[in-house]
């Protein structure tokens, strides 16, 4: 099979993992305005709650469902107690606080695991690959995707189809007017907030095993969750979708056309998102 | 402020009083990355340090002390400390400096402080086109790693002729590269592709995509730390280790084994500076020495800080003087009991001659402790000659 076309089917598979750790960040920016630099730091713990429960011999699957509420409730707590004290400040007090918890974080991941990376065993049920013709894709990968294609509609749907998901949308258009309605709009933006880090867990997760975990993968991905907002469009659903199979396309493809550029071109593909369109590929401007 | 700006110039000339009198303390400087990416290997070399400064505790009878300096794994940093230990505490003696970038920096600031240098970071221009009278290096660097990998690999495997690479793009990959790809062609081997890669890259899909469509017989990984753990994972992951052999031709040691397992690792070959079950007297004497202070083996970054430590004060006590200029004579063409066997530095590059070996990652259930993951299948030295490391002292 034509080496691009694999690519391709790989760059989805690079995509939709993507997509699941910036989404997070994204709904989280479009209701609460609320710059993350946290969004990181959830990722990370929930890449080393899976590691630490299939160490504890728990099954990967209960991790995988359990991770992320652990780390939802965590990030409800950090939100109650500490981030909703700065909601109505300008954007460096969302960056100076939200980027001391994730070193806060970072730090406690080495005190307790230590400062050398691990591995995570993938579960037994899909290790090895399935082979088509001239076709090789690791099972597990292949799961990522079909797992996280259904986790986005029920997102999707989560947002555009309740009651939840109206309040939400309506508080970022309008907090105050959504308050006058009677809805208490801190406890959605608690909600939502909670939401967002649980996606990023999730996100953690599922990556431990195809990449193991250490104490820095939470600032790589922040990194990689910022483009892929950046390119779909602050705030959008379906911009991150679209902005995360993107950059996975385009760093899976370039890795045959010009591997030593495939991590650049990722921020090259940002950059012309940028000049051609300002506010990302799906944001509203 | 002004009481202290007072007492400054004070007390440094009564530090070079002090340093003209016998019961002065020899100073180390450890500079290694203590926090960012390879803090784990810094936090070892730490150790490493710690550990031959007790041994000795005293050289021509004067203490010696050591000061951990965190260079971020920056070469502006380290710059910056090695200075400053220099200036502060009179240090003369520097062992460490983990990657090449930091390393190369240091080297050249230790000859302009009057200090020396001994690293085991991996860059050919240490001890080649930017080698230095005042700097020393322990690793072996990229060539010998190939030849003493790649060489008995493919006597081993005659009919493995198709090998794919995988190499980060900077000076150390490059070296690596273009060592392996001389032997290739020596051995009508078929090179049937390469895939640079950043430093930052941390997704190796789409390379190893790439080396799965050539077909090789062999796939080579000439990266390092976890950039090469990451790609042996995900290499794994692809099924590749059915139908390929897999080579890791810098594997930076039992670390990196802990942090990939054992069934990562088993019939995988690495490359390696050190493993803590060589068969010498010098790392009998430091596994010992290791188990006893901090109940587990050394690893390599341990290692590594810890003989380079020793081969300075031995060399200061062989000068009978801690002036580095005394010291550098001794140094060169300086025989010694090292931890791969009978090692000696070579006077044109003060590079050390030492042994490079080549490991296969072996089953769990054939382990005979936590730490036996691999066997070592071959080893020896193989070094350019002077004359063709670009090195002119």
């Amino acid at each position: 099979m034509n080496v691009y076309l694999l690519q391709v089917v790989n760059g989805v598979g690079v995509g939709m993992l993507y997509f699941l750790l910036a989404v997070g960040l994204s709904i989280i920016f479009g209701l609460l305005r609320f710059v993350n630099f946290a969004h990181g730091a959830f990722y990370l713990l929930g890449a080393y709650f899976c590691y630490q429960a299939v160490a504890w011999g728990l099954n990967f699957w209960l991790a995988l469902l359990l991770v992320p509420l652990v780390v939802a409730l965590l990030a409800w707590l950090a939100e109650r107690t500490l981030l909703r004290r700065v909601y109505d400040r300008p954007h460096e007090f969302h960056i100076l606080i939200t980027v001391g918890v994730a070193l806060v974080l970072q730090e406690v991941v080495i005190l307790i695991w230590g400062p050398l990376g691990d591995n995570v065993a993938t579960p037994a049920a899909l290790q090895g690959v399935v082979m088509w013709g001239g076709f090789i894709y690791p099972k597990y990968r292949l799961f990522v995707i079909a797992f996280t294609a259904v986790f986005a509609l029920l997102l999707w749907w989560l947002l555009e189809g309740t009651r939840l998901g109206s309040a939400v949308r309506a508080g970022s258009e309008s907090a105050e007017m959504v308050s006058l309605l009677g809805i208490n709009v801190f406890r959605v933006f608690g909600l939502v907030f909670a939401l967002g880090a649980g996606t990023a867990a999730l996100a953690g997760a599922l990556a431990a095993p195809i990449r193991g975990v250490d104490p820095f993968m939470g600032l790589e991905a922040l990194g990689v969750a910022f483009v892929i907002v950046v390119v779909g469009g602050m705030g959008s659903f379906s911009g991150a979708l679209v902005g995360g199979l993107l950059i996975g396309i385009v760093q899976s493809v370039m890795s045959t056309l010009w591997p030593e550029g495939a991590r650049l071109m990722i921020y090259v593909a940002m950059a012309a998102v940028l000049l051609l369109r300002p506010h990302g590929l799906l944001g509203r401007g | 402020m002004a009481t202290l700006a007072a007492a400054a110039p004070a007390s440094l000339s009564l530090r070079s009083a002090l340093a003209q009198s016998a019961g002065e303390t020899i100073q180390f400087g450890c500079p290694v990355p203590m926090s960012g990416a390879f803090a784990a290997n810094g936090k070892y070399a730490d150790l490493g340090m710690k550990l031959a400064i007790e041994q000795y505790g005293k050289a021509l009878g004067k203490p010696l002390a050591y000061t951990l300096l965190d260079t971020e794994a920056k070469p502006a940093t380290a710059v910056r400390k090695l200075q400053e230990l220099v200036q502060q505490k009179n240090a003369r003696y520097f062992a460490g400096g983990i990657l090449s970038s930091e390393a190369l920096a240091m080297a050249k600031e230790a000859q302009k402080n009057n200090a020396l240098f001994i690293t085991t970071a991996g860059a050919d221009e240490i001890t080649g086109a930017d080698c230095n009278k005042s700097t020393f290096r322990w690793s072996v660097p990229t060539f010998g790693a190939i030849e003493r990998t790649v060489r008995p690999l493919i006597e081993q495997m005659p009919k493995a002729k198709r090998w794919y690479t995988i190499t980060p793009q900077y000076v150390f990959g490059d070296g690596l590269l273009n060592a392996a790809k001389n032997i290739f062609k020596e051995k009508g081997i078929e090179h049937v592709g390469n895939s640079y890669h950043s430093l930052a890259e941390k997704e190796f899909s789409g390379y190893l995509t790439n080396a799965m469509a050539a077909k090789p017989d062999v796939l080579l990984l000439l990266n390092f730390g976890s950039q090469s753990s990451d790609a042996l994972r995900q290499a794994v992951s692809f099924g590749m280790k059915q139908n390929t052999t897999i080579l890791m031709a810098w594997a930076s040691g039992l670390e990196q084994f802990e942090s990939l397992g054992a069934d990562l690792c088993e019939g995988v070959y690495f490359g390696a500076q050190y493993w803590h079950g060589i068969d010498s007297p010098g790392n009998k004497d430091l596994v010992q020495r290791t188990q006893q202070t901090f109940k587990f083996n050394p690893n390599y970054s341990l290692a590594g800080s810890y003989i380079c430590t020793k081969i300075f004060i031995d060399a200061i006590i062989k000068a009978g003087s801690d002036d580095p200029a005394k010291v550098i004579p001794v140094l060169e063409g300086m025989k010694f009991t090292g931890l791969t066997g009978d090692e000696e530095i070579r006077p044109e590059d003060h590079q050390v001659l030492k042994n490079y070996y080549l490991l296969k990652g072996k089953a769990k259930s054939a382990m005979k402790d936590k730490d036996d993951y691999a066997d070592i299948l071959s080893f020896g030295k193989s070094f350019l000659p002077v004359a063709q490391t670009g090195c002119k002292l």
